[in-house]
């Protein structure tokens, strides 16, 4: 009875195990071109380039943010952690800027791939991928929490 | 196409659509456009659409609830679509970064009573740098913060704007330019604006129709962000270009005696300013979202009082579903004509001037609590009382007060609102 108790245990321990490297893996970063000269960005610069609110890179080069499809979960995922917002939320914050003529949501993406091929094709582009596709061709500028 | 054709037909044939069959082709349209939601394809051309289908009701039927100023009617006791029903489409042409040409129309229920469609937006933005955004043609204003997207519903949590704050500005536009120039500091991001312009509108007054064209208008403000906090403080200055409705009395005065010509020269608006403040804050973490704001005009012809109004507004996000409470308040001070008008003549042009003063009076507060339901993508409904509480002189935000008017109201209302 209690090896049946242990072994379950074992069993969902491994389980659990087995599943968590996948979502740690699965951690956000924000992507820049390699030649843009960018090491780092802040979450505050992360915000401002991808809200609308100021879009420029260190080193004044103009920052082109790209987004992932509409209803991508990890599009969903990434306003999440930036500003603790859901898509409902960023949809009506685009709504504002978009017609009060001020600004424009960034760059929408067919996928992760076309995202990467972008930024590595723009020195100014700036993207948000799952770690585990970013690849030599982009530099990780940012780890979301 | 089939998506802007519904559109337009939205914006041409709206107040002959049932509503059911309203709801289910936006609903269809809504679906049928995934990708134009908010971002901007490879293609420079961009088409948005927005607007609000909004139902109004009054408890007291003594005088016209109205959203603002712009408008001659409104909820009279009994349901009405007018306060509240807007639609409005937008292209964006947008070659590379650095230039955007916008173009958007509204129809929403205006000075003359109809729906016809207006040219809200037409300018070109050139952002030379990431620091500089400069636009020229027709623009919206930030007047007071927010002031730029009150017609867009689905961008804000409540059914309407503040009406006790929002409710005096009747223009929505100007032909002019602006700039804007921004920059990263320890503070967050400071950002600095001027505008410069004339303004287009009409608007409904004394009973008739006042053409504000020409009225010039400027202001500069001054906005802080960081994180979830927006910090903003703006000042405008209005010059009046004439008298409106005004002008035959005024012109009569000015052929009686000194006392009356006096009494003209202060009441006129023509030359006239309108100075007007405003600072305000608002915070959104994704789970709790408030602003607070407060506002004073100050109008140098005597046709007009002073006021000073504010509002607070707090919502909670649960989910899709956001609840939220708000308080707003306007007061006014009225203003005297001295000397007072002696000439016999002048006695009932005198009452009916006293009249018209006290008509801009505004002593009243609003409590308004609501929710807003994201039902789905793009579109959402919400559903809001507010409960004004008044002095029986307060007159400016309604129309066609009668002698039994106590100020009081409570207002019902359910919005449906979409974007894409």
């Amino acid at each position: 009875m209690n090896s049946l108790r242990t072994r379950s245990i074992a069993l969902l321990m491994t389980v659990l195990l087995l599943g968590l490297p996948v979502t740690v893996l699965a951690d956000m970063v924000v992507v820049a071109n390699p030649k843009s000269g960018v090491e780092r960005l802040s979450v505050e610069d992360v915000i401002n380039i991808f809200m609308g609110r100021y879009r420029e890179l260190p080193g004044s080069i103009p920052a082109l943010p790209v987004d992932l499809p509409a209803s991508d979960p990890v599009r969903e995922r990434f306003y999440q952690r930036l500003v603790g917002k859901d898509l409902a939320q960023i949809n009506a914050y685009w709504a504002r800027l978009v017609l009060s003529g001020r600004t424009m949501p960034p760059l929408r993406m067919e996928g992760a791939e076309e995202a990467i091929r972008y930024v590595a094709t723009h020195r100014g582009a700036v993207a948000y991928l799952e770690r585990p596709k970013a690849d030599a061709r982009v530099r990780i500028v940012l780890e979301l929490p | 196409m089939s998506l802007y054709k519904t559109m337009s037909c939205g914006l041409g044939c709206n107040s002959s659509l049932p509503l059911a069959k309203f709801v289910f082709m936006l609903a269809l349209a809504v679906n049928a456009a995934p990708a134009a939601a908010t971002g901007v394809d490879a293609d420079p051309l961009s088409f948005h659409a927005f607007g609000t289908l909004g139902i109004a009701r009054t408890s007291n039927d003594q005088a016209d609830f109205i959203r603002d100023r712009s408008q001659p009617n409104g909820s009279n006791g009994n349901p009405s679509a007018r306060n509240d029903s807007i639609v409005g489409v937008q292209v964006n042409y947008r070659p590379d970064e650095r230039f955007d040409v916008v173009v958007q129309g509204v129809s929403h229920y205006r000075y003359d009573g109809t729906f016809s469609p207006e040219l809200t937006w037409a300018f070109l933005k050139v952002s030379p740098t990431p620091e500089l955004a400069l636009r020229f043609g027709r623009i919206g204003t930030e007047f007071f913060m927010l002031a730029d997207s009150r017609m867009v519903g689905y961008s804000y949590l409540t059914v309407r704007p503040p009406v006790d704050f929002f409710g005096t500005l009747p223009f929505n536009y100007v032909d002019g330019v602006d700039g804007r120039y921004t920059r990263s500091t320890d503070w967050g991001l400071l950002s600095l604006s001027a505008y410069g312009g004339v303004l287009r509108e009409k608007v409904p007054a004394g009973g008739g129709v006042w053409d504000l064209g020409y009225s010039r208008m400027s202001g500069v403000s001054l906005e802080l962000q960081k994180g979830p906090w927006q910090g903003r403080a703006s000042f405008s200055r209005l010059r009046f270009d004439n008298d409106g409705p005004m002008a035959p009395i005024l012109s009569f005065m000015n052929t009686r005696d000194a006392a009356a010509i006096a009494a003209a020269d202060a009441l006129k608006t023509a030359g006239s300013e309108g100075v007007y403040r405003s600072i305000g804050v608002t915070y959104d973490d994704g789970n709790w979202q408030a602003s607070a704001a407060w506002n004073s005009t100050h109008r140098s012809s005597a046709l007009y009082e002073d006021s000073r109004s504010g509002y607070l507004l707090v919502g909670r996000h649960l989910g899709g579903f956001t609840p939220y409470a708000g308080y707003s308040w306007t007061h006014s001070t009225p203003k005297s004509l001295a000397p007072s008008l002696p000439d016999p003549y002048l006695g009932p042009l005198n009452a009916a001037i006293v009249g018209y003063m006290k008509n801009s009076h505004q002593d009243q507060y609003t409590l308004t609590l609501g929710g807003r339901w994201d039902f789905q993508r793009n579109m959402d409904i919400k559903a809001q009382v507010d409960l004004v509480r008044g002095t029986p002189d307060s007159y400016f935000l309604v129309q066609q007060p009668t002698s039994a008017w106590n100020g009081r109201s409570t207002v019902m209302s359910v919005a449906l609102d979409f974007f894409f």
